[in-house]
Formats: structure tokens, sequence, C-alpha cells
């Protein structure tokens, strides 16, 4: 199945999504999100990372080193107050668009009529 | 918060770069470990699940790139990199970067200078507190209502009583006076002023007082300079007497230092003494310059309406001796640079066209240097820089040329600004204003040169970056590159014609000015003045006695040949012009010059006498009034008759001192004309000769005279035993503006000349310029067709030929800069108008003149690497590439 591109700016708000439940490391978190698209969303490491680095400096998630049981350690990121509260807000306003953008594509076109 | 975190992250990325480095490589490495324990468990071997994941993930550098790039601190980094790319870069080409650094060095440098001119003329503010509401007033006369310098002190009154929108009205006039007492006399700069002037500049005195209403006539007031000068910064000189014009005055104050007061914008130097204003209650009697503070809050057209209203009142009350019909206002600010705020500005915009032309000659060496990298941005483009990283690269190299050549320029303004001091026109405002504002690289300066170099790096770095970052595809992108480089050349000479064009006029100007046939010998003419106190010399008998004695003792001097005086020097800008009637059938009225002269003088001028006899020694007091007049009085008021023999209606001022102040008056008396001169220059080198009338001393006393002395040798050696003949008469008396009559028509000339000389420089660096600007314009188009000549050259061209090749191609776009230049300059030249000496903005022989130095230039400059073109050996040029 084609992977699809993520719509602009989403990225960061699947992260946040993702990392609701749970702390997960980046391989973790870019599976989850493939998982949970059934496979239609596949985030490439090149723009994953980067979020990363944008959320961790927004306070919005925090890195964590967790020992791996092959006796390494991984970076393991969690929610912050300020991150869950964000998530929220941008939840909302997604629902807000959504239904907005559902709304005009759903308008009969002329062709329709 | 976000701010902080970002900050913080930012700082660690940099400082511990190897351990975020780390870090990163660890996170990917783990990533990479997943994905591909996550394929084997999907059945994969763990070879074909770590290749499967790797090229997933394809270039691990270009996903660290990525990361990197999210945070603040890449900016800095890439910024650090590319300095460090750039400076290396710069050094790699030595001959390039000297020559880029140079020409802008030059262009920054010169425009530094010249905003310093600015920055001290008309940026700085007065030293006064709301310096923005002090104006000066003119009274408006005539029918066409024009504006004069000075009004009445009857005026003055009423103004200051009648206005509401005035905060304080102030009037002032200048004077000098003979200070004598202590050490030698001296002659001191001095302005009259009115009890509460200093507070309407918002001054108030370091030591003592200022006037005051009830204030007697006797009482001073001492500049800080003059005070430290003349007195040692005695601070206990409030109280104390001194004396002036022989008489006793108090010191009733010091100023702060930062107050240099000039009667007068070109007045030098600035006032040393302040004295009261003696009021003259005539309201026909002009004798002050008006000063107002406007009050807080009232606009300009406020009070401009409430000041014509009074003045139209005053002239209905008083209709006989009114004069101001209205009155004008002038900002102080604007009022002490007047004259000089356009030279400043001319000069501004001529060293703007300097910056301009190196700007346009560092692109073209850019351009140039551009098609020598075109390999390197290549290969850049290739290995993935965007083409806004390249740009980028390259305007940072821009600007670190442009940052060094303003460092160079700075240097070398700073060397030069105490220069441009020295020169500037004594007697000018904007002498004065660069004396008292004091010329020097300050922050300002430097903050502008800084910006400066900012704004040329993009002036001249944004075209070649942005060609070069998009690398010549196609051939058409070349030709337009080829097209830019000679728009660019046409530039240059467009701009340098226009300023050899102002140079060249200016220089036409002086020599013009220079050539002037003043009417008498200035060679071997030594001058200088001599006023005498009102107390010791209060007669006009006594005065001339004075000068009896004076002009005996040095007329006897062995080195002296004879010995003259006059009133107003001629080539000093100083005269006294006043009404005369021609009685008889046809009664007519004229104005002259008044003079009073000594029998000697216009032998000792060689001012040459045409008809009649000169003014003799026996024209003395007791006899009847005689007068010589100059030869364009006689044609003016006598054209048809000799006028010699004739008899006119004169007028004498006479001053008469009561408790209401100084009564003046103009007494008529006959006077005979006994004799016609020839024309001099009376006031100045450009002043078309007026009427002129000369009057023996002895029938007509003054206490201010000038000395001339026609001398065997160089003059200046004299000066000393001049001095100390002139004291052997009266030690109290100074004697001041010692010079050589040469030295007045060097002065006259000094205001065109500093125009000529900063012009000329300008338009001297822009010519150099322009020529290197050609120069490389044309190697760089030799270089391109080195094949093309070797091919033609084996095919049996001539050399003649080969140089032709090469000047052809630049010929168009000489032609076009000439054409553009010389339109240019007849639009512009109009702005130095007021500063031409006959000759015209547009004055053709000059313009061709310009033009062929320009073709010669433009010639010389394309012809070196031309003829160096046909030095290519066939062979060799076959071979390049």
């Amino acid at each position: 199945m084609k992977s699809s591109e993520l719509v602009q700016g989403t990225l960061d708000m699947l992260i946040l999504k993702t990392l609701a439940l749970e702390p997960l490391h980046g391989y973790g978190i870019a599976l989850r999100i493939e998982q949970i698209s059934k496979g239609v969303f596949r985030v490439n490491p090149g723009s994953l990372f980067p979020a990363f680095r944008r959320l961790e400096r927004a306070g919005w998630i925090k890195p964590e080193w967790r020992p791996t049981e092959n006796n390494r350690r991984a970076k393991f990121y969690q929610l912050t107050t300020l991150g869950r509260k964000q998530l929220k807000a941008e939840t909302e306003e997604w629902g807000r668009q959504l239904a907005a953008i559902t709304r005009i594509m759903r308008a009969p076109a002329i062709s329709d009529l | 918060m976000f701010r902080i975190r970002s900050v913080v992250a930012g700082l660690r990325a940099l400082f511990r770069k190897r351990q975020v480095e780390r870090e990163m490589d660890e996170e990917l490495r783990d990533y990479l470990d997943a994905a591909a324990k996550d394929k084997m468990r999907s059945g994969m071997s763990r070879e074909e699940a770590t290749r499967a994941a790797r090229v997933e993930m394809g270039s691990v550098d270009a996903v660290k790139e990525e990361i990197r790039s999210a945070g603040w601190e890449s900016t800095v980094e890439t910024t650090w990199q590319d300095l460090r790319f750039g400076l290396r870069v710069l050094r790699r080409n030595p001959g390039f970067t000297a020559v880029a650094a140079l020409t802008l060095a030059l262009g920054i440098g010169g425009t530094a200078v010249v905003f310093s001119l600015l920055d001290a003329v008309l940026l700085r503010p007065l030293p006064y507190p709301h310096s923005e509401r002090l104006f000066r007033l003119f009274p408006l006369e005539g029918k066409r209502k024009r504006g004069v310098e000075q009004a009445s002190y009857a005026d003055f009154r009423d103004w200051q009583r009648q206005s509401r929108t005035f905060e304080s009205l102030a009037a002032y006039g200048g004077d000098s006076l003979n200070l004598t007492g202590t050490a030698e006399p001296e002659r001191v700069q001095a302005s009259t002023v009115t009890p509460g002037f200093f507070a309407t500049l918002g001054v108030s005195p370091a030591m003592g007082r200022e006037f005051r209403s009830d204030d007697t006539e006797s009482v001073a007031i001492l500049s800080y300079a003059f005070w430290k000068r003349r007195f040692g910064s005695d601070a206990g000189i409030v109280g104390k007497p001194i004396h002036l014009e022989g008489r006793a005055y108090t010191v009733v104050g010091v100023l702060p230092s930062q107050v240099r007061f000039r009667s007068h914008p070109w007045a030098t130097p600035a006032s040393d003494i302040f004295v009261p204003v003696v009021p003259t209650p005539a309201r026909n009697w002009h004798s002050v310059r008006v000063l107002g503070r406007l009050a807080p809050g009232v606009s300009k057209e406020q009070a401009l309406a409430e000041m014509n209203g009074i003045a139209a009142r005053l002239a209905q009350a008083y209709p006989d001796s009114e004069q101001a019909q209205g009155i004008a206002f002038q900002p102080l600010a604007q009022y002490v640079v007047s004259g000089a705020n356009q030279t400043v500005w001319l000069l501004l915009g001529a060293v703007a066209f300097v910056l301009l032309i190196a700007c346009a000659n560092v692109a073209n060496l850019l351009l140039s240097q551009g098609a020598a990298r075109e390999r390197e941005m290549a290969i850049r483009t290739a290995v993935g820089a965007s083409r806004g990283r390249i740009l980028r690269q390259l305007l940072t190299e821009s600007l670190l040329l442009a940052g060094s050549g303003g460092a160079i320029g700075v240097a070398l303004a700073y060397w030069a600004i105490p220069l441009v001091g020295r020169i500037a026109p004594p007697f000018s405002s904007l002498f004065s204003r660069l004396e008292d504002a004091q010329l020097h690289l300050n922050w300002t300066v430097l903050g502008f040169s800084a910006l400066l170099s900012v704004l040329s790096s993009v002036l001249f770095g944004v075209l070649p970056a942005w060609k070069a970052a998009r690398p010549a595809q196609s051939t058409l992108a070349a030709s337009r590159a080829g097209g830019m480089r000679g728009g660019l050349m046409a530039l240059e000479v467009a701009l340098s014609l226009v300023l050899l064009v102002g140079a060249g006029l200016m220089m036409k100007s002086l020599i013009r000015l220079l050539e002037v046939d003043v009417g008498f010998r200035t060679e071997h003419l030594l001058t200088m003045q001599v006023s005498l106190s009102e107390a010791k010399y209060s007669t006009p008998e006594k005065q001339a006695a004075y000068f009896d004695q004076v002009l005996q003792r040095l007329a006897a001097m062995p080195a002296v040949l004879s010995a003259g005086t006059v009133t107003d020097l001629p080539l000093t800008r100083n005269e006294t012009s006043n009404g005369f009637e021609i009685p008889g059938p046809h009664p007519g009225q004229g104005t002259a010059g008044y003079h009073a002269v000594s029998a000697g003088y216009f032998r000792t001028m060689g001012i040459p006498l045409l008809n009649g006899r000169e003014l003799e020694i026996g024209d003395s007091a007791n006899s009847p009034l005689v007068g010589v007049i100059n030869r364009s009085m006689a044609g003016k008021y006598w054209p048809a008759e000799n006028p010699v023999g004739k008899t006119i209606v004169v007028y004498r001022y006479v001053a008469e001192r009561t408790s209401a102040g100084t009564h003046v008056q103009f007494k008529p008396h006959m006077l005979e004309i006994v004799g016609i001169v020839s024309d001099i220059r009376q006031l100045g080198l450009d002043a078309p000769p007026d009427p002129e009338l000369f009057m023996p001393y002895d029938q007509w006393p003054a206490q201010e005279m000038s000395l001339v002395l026609r001398v065997g040798a160089e003059p200046s050696w004299l000066i000393p035993r001049v001095e100390k003949e002139i004291w052997r008469v009266d030690p109290d008396q100074p004697v001041t503006d010692i010079k050589t009559m040469d030295e007045w028509v060097a002065r006259e000339a000094a205001g065109r000349q500093f125009i000529l000389l900063l012009i000329g420089a300008f338009a001297s660096i822009a010519a150099v310029l322009a020529a290197v600007g050609i120069y490389g314009v044309a190697s760089y188009g030799m270089r391109q067709r080195t094949h093309e000549i070797g091919v033609r050259m084996a095919l049996g061209a001539r050399r003649q030929q080969i140089v032709w090749l090469i000047l052809r191609q630049n010929l168009s776009w000489l032609v076009i800069g000439i054409a553009a230049g010389l339109a240019g300059a007849i639009a512009l030249t109009r702005l130095l108008a007021s500063y031409l000496y006959s000759v015209r903005p547009t004055d053709p022989s000059t313009f061709a003149l310009i033009v062929l130095v320009q073709l010669a230039i433009a010639a010389l400059a394309s012809f070196v690497p031309a003829h160096r073109a046909t030095k290519v050996d066939p062979m060799v040029a076959l071979r390049y590439e």
C-alpha cells in the first residue's frame, strides 16, 4: 500500500498523540504512527528527529535515557504537562478544522446537481 | 519559557558539540537497530534487515543535517562557516581582494568624510535647550516685502511688548571693541545684546548673571574661552572692571563653555565679549537682529499671524517712519548654516557618485570572479547545496569585502577629516559651524560608515551572487552577464563624467576669478586695520591727527614706498554705501560706496587717475568738501557730461548720545567732484564695479580705517616693525587683520577653492575607478576570447584587427555611458550654478573637453588589454581551455 504524505504541520500533533499513552523511543513512535494509520502514514527519520528536536525545545516532550535489553541505552520521549495541554488544544483545533473541511467537501458541486 | 529552553539547548549544541553529536549518533543507531529487529521478526535475515533499514532511512548524514538545522544554533554555525570560508576565498585571491577592498575604501571613506561634515554642520543640534523653538525674525520691507537682516530697535521693543506667542524676544548686534589695560591692546569680537538675551537662548551664565533691564551701559559678559585665555580663568572676575574703548566696564558674568555665539553666521571668531545694546530710537535706523523663543505649544503659523498683525498696526501708527510691512521667520538652526547646508548636500551628492562607482566596479570584479568560480558552484550544487545556501555564502563574502573596505575607509577618513576642516573657507557659515561643532570622527560617523558598508555589500554583491548561484547553462545567460558587465561599465563612465564636468566647471570658474583684473596692483601690498577708541579719540580732529601721524611715520620707513589709508579695504567684503543727490536744473539721486581715504591712497594702490585731480594734503577740514568718483559712478550718473567740477549733496552720519539712547542723523553737505579714478573690484573679486565716492579723511573723519603700504620687498617680514611704528603714536590702539593684499585675494577664492578641491578629488577618484572598471571589462573580454583570437591570428589576422576587435566590444557601452553622463551633467550642473563665476553650468567647451578626457581615459584603459591580446601565441591560444 502506498504511503501518503502527512498533512502539513500534523506530524507534531501525531507525535504528541502517540506519546500520550506511554513514553516511546524514536522507532517506537514511527512504528506506532504507521500501525495506527494502518500503513497510510510512514514517517521517515529525516522529518521525525527534527520534529523531536522542535518539540523538545518547545518543552512539550522530555527525553529520557533508558537502558535497553542489550545493555545499551535508548532515548525515550515522554509527554510533559505542557505537552498534554498542547495536545488537547491541537486536538480541538484539528476537530474544528476537520469538520469545516468536511462540510466544504460535502457541499454539492455544480457537476453533482 | 520556550525561549529560554531553546537558547539553553542551542548553546549546549554549540559548546557541547561532541556530546550532542554522540547522543544523536546513539539515537539514530538505536533507531536502525530497532528497525532491523522489527524486520527480522517478519522473517528477514539479519543482513537483509539491516540493509533494508538503512535504505529506508537514506543517508544518515543527511538526516543528521536535518536534525542540526532544526535549531537556531545551526544559523550561527553556518554563518561562522561562511565567514571562515569567505576569508579563505579572499585570501586565496589577494590581488582581487586588495583591488576590491581599496576601491570600497575610497568610496566608503570619502562618504564618511563628507558625512562628518554633514553631521557637524546640520545634524548636531545647537547647544541651546529646545533649540527648535528658537527663530530669527526679519522685517519685510518695501512693496516687494524683501526680508532684511536687521530691524530697528524701536520695532523690536514694540514686538517684544506686544507678542504673546513668543515666550521671549531678544535683540543683538555685532561689534568689535578695543580691549586695553592689560598686556597688548587687543581688538575683540563682541556682540551687543538686550537684557534677557541669554534667557531667550536658554543659557544661564556659568558665573555671575546676565544683563538686566536696570543695568547701566557699562557692564560686560565674557565668553568662556576669552575668560580662560585673557584672564587666566580668574575665578573672581565677576565684579572686576575691564577697559573697552577706553572706558571701564564691570564684568557681571561668564558664559558656559559650550556657548559660542556669533553675531552673524560667518562672524569669526565667535564673540568674546557681550555688552548691552545701546538703544537707537529712530524707527528707520536698522541696528539689531531679532531672536525669539516660541512659547511651548505655539505653532510657527500662529506666531506669524500674530507678528504680522503687530507689524501692520505699527505701520499704521507710524506711517512716516515705519518701514516693516510684515515679518518673516527662520529657525535659528537653519539661519546659522545658511549657505553651508547647500554646500554640504552638494558634496554629499558628489561623493555618493564615487561610492556608486566603487560599488559598480566591485560588482564587475565579482561578476568576472563568478565566471572563474563556475566549477566550484557547480560542484557545490551537485553535492546538495541549495541555491539559497550558495547565495548566502557569496553575500557573506561580499559583506567581508565591504567590512574590510569600510575599515580601511574609516582609517582614511580619520586622516582626511581634519584635513577638510583645515581647508574649510574662513568667514563662511560652514567654517563657523565646523569650529563650533568640532569636526571629528565620532560614533555617529562610525555608525554611518558601518551601515554604509553593509548597504554597499548588498549593492555590489546581490547581482553577482544571484548570477553565480545559477551557473550559466546557456549562451543566452552568458551573454546576459556580458550585458550586465557592460551596463555597469557604462554606469561608471556616466557617473564619473558628471563629476568630471562639475570639477571642470569649478576649475574654470576659479581660473576666471583669479584672472579678474582688480584694477590695482595686489602684489607687495601690506594691509592692516586700526580702530580708535571712542573715549580717547572723541572728536574728528583727534581722529584725523592720529592717522596723519601714523601715515607720516609709516611713509618714512625705508622699506615702505608709499602709504595710504581707506575706510573699507577692497576685496574684504566691506562696504558702506549711502545715498547722494544731484542738485541743479535736472535733480537726481543715487547711491554710492562712501570711502574716506588719504591723499596717497590711489598712488599706493596703483589706481590710475582718469580725469581731474587726486585728493591732496591741502583738502583739509577747513577747505570746501571735495571728492573723487570712480568711472562707474561717472558713467552711471553723468553718462554724457564730465562730472569734474559738479557739485553733489552727500550725507554724513552723526550719532548723538542722550539718555534715551543714541540718536542717529544724516546731515547733508555740498561736495565738489574734483577727479575720476578708474574702477576697481571693491566688494570682492566676483562683484562687478559699483559707483564709489572717495573723500579725504581730514574732511570725512573715521574711527576705523585700514592702512595700505606699498613695500619694496616681500611684505611679511615687515609686520612687526610696522606694528611697532604704529604703537609709537599710541600704544593703546590694537592693529588687526595684518595681511598682504594677496592673502585677501586668496581668501576671496577660498570658498570656490574648497568646493573645487573636494569635487576635484572625488572626480579624480571616480575617473581612476572608472578606468579600472573599463580595464577590467576589457581584459575579461579578452580572456574570454583568447581561443577566438588564436584562431583569427592563425588565419592571418593583423594586430590592428585584433586590437579593434577588443576595443569594439566595449565601444557601444562606452558611448551609452558618455551619453548618459552628458545628460546627467546637463541636468545636475545647475546645482553648481551659485558657485560658478562667469561660466555657465552648461559651458560647451568644458563639456567637450571633459568628454575628450573621458574618451582618452577609456581608450587607454581598454587599449592595454587589447594590446596584450595581440601578444597571444596562437598555439597557446588554441590549446586554451
